[in-house]
């Protein structure tokens, strides 16, 4: 099991208290590609953050590759961002005023990778993904495909275990969605890497393999879909 | 530490409107103190300057009017000293205190005059010692000496500004001549430096010499003397209490008539002025501070906004694996590299600001009436006093940055991305 959560339970506290996750088990096993589906709400956005380290929980147990993740220093945390994780962001989380390769190799910076290094590897990243024309522009000069694409450099060039996307297609048209889905489908085939992805959109959730669906906090049925045949096929919007 | 600076450069330039404001701020600041400062002390020289000069390290008596009838005396007498007073004064009783005690004539107005052309003189009976006394700092040729009084010659030293009037196109050209006083010649052994914020015009003639040609008398105008081992304020009040005493006593003059002799002290007179200018020189410093503080607040106020606006980037990075430490180094970091490198420029402006200052106004006097100063003398400030102002400044930014970047580190990641 990489990933295993046992009775997760978290409560935001702004004025009202507000139960947010009642209580999560979950387990994702290495080379998955996972969605977890849900409305707005539903807690769904909360359980990727507390996956992805950006969010701590309140009771409960979360196992990270075997490794109990509660009560880290920022450091710590810090550390198993950068190392186990990559992020794929609805808004992109690009820096605006750094061109696509040092928004790539940003993530090395801080692993403390020398400069030239960094830069080789960020450019072949890019090559991969097809942006090597667009190393040196700035986001603000790119689609937004291509932004997302850049954002997925991002997120492989420290060769994470997992990547937690966030309505990775949320801010794209349809096929751009499609693209974006498709890459990660490649990116989970070829390179077994580990990807969940959270979306409120049935034709995004039907590109994964396994459906979580979450509702009021609570994980309500998890759909097989090695067929992709859920929602009446694989069409985005 | 090279990645971190390359890191810095990139950020610097493609932030260039808010690198220059807070750029601004921190020369603007640094700018207005070394300004300040700079007046400040041309201010302080000029006052200074032209007190300076004038005050002797040297204490002066000279008889006035009574104000009290006192021991069957009428009130206002004139008080007239003598020679038995300089023999008082440098006898037995004094002698662990008082030394070096010279003596000056009453002095007369005359008309000099040279080859037809004439000056107003006040000449003056003078012992050799009346140079040091009086810091009389001589243009050319000599002043009187042991000689010319012991043998009561006819010479006398001049002030500059009198030399000019006797001989417009070459003043120092009157040095060996042989001026008229009234009806009686002197040889000029030398010419004194008077510049224009110098008023003095006496013409200095041997003390024996005056005695034997225009008063027979053995009155003696003034008495001045150096003293030894007085050195607060309270010894020297002490001391002329006591020594005022004893002339009054000498003089038959009241105790406690205020007004019967006149005593001068140069010692007391530095001291107060020396106080006078470590106060002036404080309320500069606290002017200064409060305008550094302004640059800070300046400074501060500019990486407050910057670590706000910066949040959701913050949160970018720390999603990616920066550390806390990272953050913090990345905005301490920038902070010093910008306020150092602005508040060298500020220095360099201010500096040449200065210079400006020294080269314009610095040179302008202002006529007085019977003297011309100075508003500004040599108003600068030294490298080490610039420098330091910058250091001050470049640690205050420092820290003032490492408030709001200390917050910016500790923020949760997904509050920092949540942030716009």
């Amino acid at each position: 099991m990489l990933i295993e959560l046992h009775d997760i339970n978290k409560t935001y506290n702004n004025g009202q208290p507000l139960h947010v996750l009642k209580g999560i088990n979950l387990g994702i096993e290495r080379g998955e590609f996972v969605s977890i589906m849900g409305a707005s709400g539903s807690g769904k956005s909360t359980l990727l953050n507390i996956l992805g380290i950006l969010d701590n929980y309140d009771t409960g147990e979360y196992l990270l590759d075997g490794k109990l993740i509660k009560d880290l220093t920022e450091k710590q945390s810090a550390d198993y961002r950068n190392r186990m994780i990559g992020f794929i962001f609805q808004s992109f989380n690009l820096i605006g005023f750094k061109t696509a390769v040092e928004n790539v190799e940003l993530p090395l910076y801080y692993q403390g990778v020398p400069r030239r290094e960094r830069r080789a590897k960020a450019m072949e990243y890019l090559d991969k993904l097809g942006l090597t024309q667009w190393a040196t522009h700035f986001p603000n000069e790119m689609s937004g495909g291509q932004k997302q694409r850049v954002a997925i450099a991002r997120a492989l060039i420290t060769h994470p275990q997992i990547i937690l996307a966030d309505e990775p297609t949320g801010a794209l048209d349809s096929k751009t969605s499609v693209e974006v889905m498709q890459l990660l489908k490649k990116l989970n085939q070829e390179e077994g890497i580990t990807i969940i992805v959270v979306t409120h959109e049935g034709g995004v959730a039907n590109e994964t393999d396994k459906i979580i669906h979450i509702k009021d906090g609570i994980i309500g049925n998890i759909e097989e879909n090695k067929a992709h045949q859920a929602w009446g096929g694989s069409i985005i919007k | 530490m090279r990645e971190l600076f390359h890191e810095i450069t990139s950020t610097l330039r493609n932030n260039k409107l808010r690198t220059a404001l807070t750029g601004f701020a921190v020369s603007w600041g640094i700018f207005l103190l070394i300004c300040l400062l700079g007046a400040g002390n041309g201010l302080m020289n000029s006052f200074m300057g032209n007190m300076e000069d004038f005050i002797s390290q040297s204490i002066s008596v000279e008889g006035w009017y009574t104000s009290v009838p006192y021991d069957g005396y009428q009130s206002h007498r004139r008080i007239q000293l003598d020679e038995k007073d300089v023999a008082y004064t440098a006898g037995p009783e004094w002698k662990e205190v008082i030394k070096n005690v010279s003596r000056t004539t009453a002095g007369r107005s005359d008309t000099l005059s040279m080859n037809g052309r004439t000056v107003n003189g006040y000449l003056l009976g003078v012992t050799p010692d009346y140079q040091e006394i009086n810091k009389v700092k001589m243009s050319v040729g000599r002043f009187l000496n042991p000689d010319d009084e012991k043998e009561s010659r006819k010479v006398m030293v001049l002030a500059l500004a009198q030399a000019k009037e006797l001989n417009p196109k070459d003043p120092e050209s009157v040095l060996g001549q042989w001026v008229s006083a009234g009806n009686v010649a002197f040889k000029v052994v030398g010419i004194y430096y008077t510049d224009e914020r110098d008023w003095r015009r006496n013409v200095c003639i041997p003390y024996a010499t005056y005695k034997g040609i225009y008063d027979a008398s053995d009155k003696v105008e003034s008495i001045s003397f150096e003293v030894t081992g007085l050195k607060t304020l309270q010894d020297h009040n002490s001391f002329e209490e006591d020594y005022g005493a004893a002339i009054k006593r000498r003089h038959h003059i009241a105790p406690h008539d205020e007004r019967g002799i006149w005593i001068m002290n140069g010692y007391r007179e530095n001291m107060q002025m020396n106080k006078a200018q470590s106060i002036l020189s404080i309320a500069m410093w606290i002017l200064g501070l409060l305008t550094l503080v302004s640059g800070i607040v300046g400074v501060s106020n500019i990486m407050l906004i910057t670590v706000k606006e910066r949040t959701h980037e913050f949160g970018i990075r720390k999603a990616i694996g920066a550390k806390p430490r990272n953050i913090l180094s990345l905005i301490i970091a920038e902070s010093i590299g910008i306020t150092a490198v602005f508040g060298y420029i500020g220095m360099l402006l201010g500096m040449v600001a200065c210079e400006i200052m020294d080269k314009t106004i610095g040179q302008h006097a202002v006529d007085i009436g019977f003297q011309q100063i100075k508003m500004l003398e040599n108003p600068t400030v030294g490298v080490d006093v610039a420098i330091e102002a910058t250091l001050v400044l470049i640690i205050a930014g420092t820290l003032a940055g490492a408030i709001p970047a200390w917050k910016a580190a500790r923020v949760k990641p997904i509050e920092a991305l949540r942030a716009e």
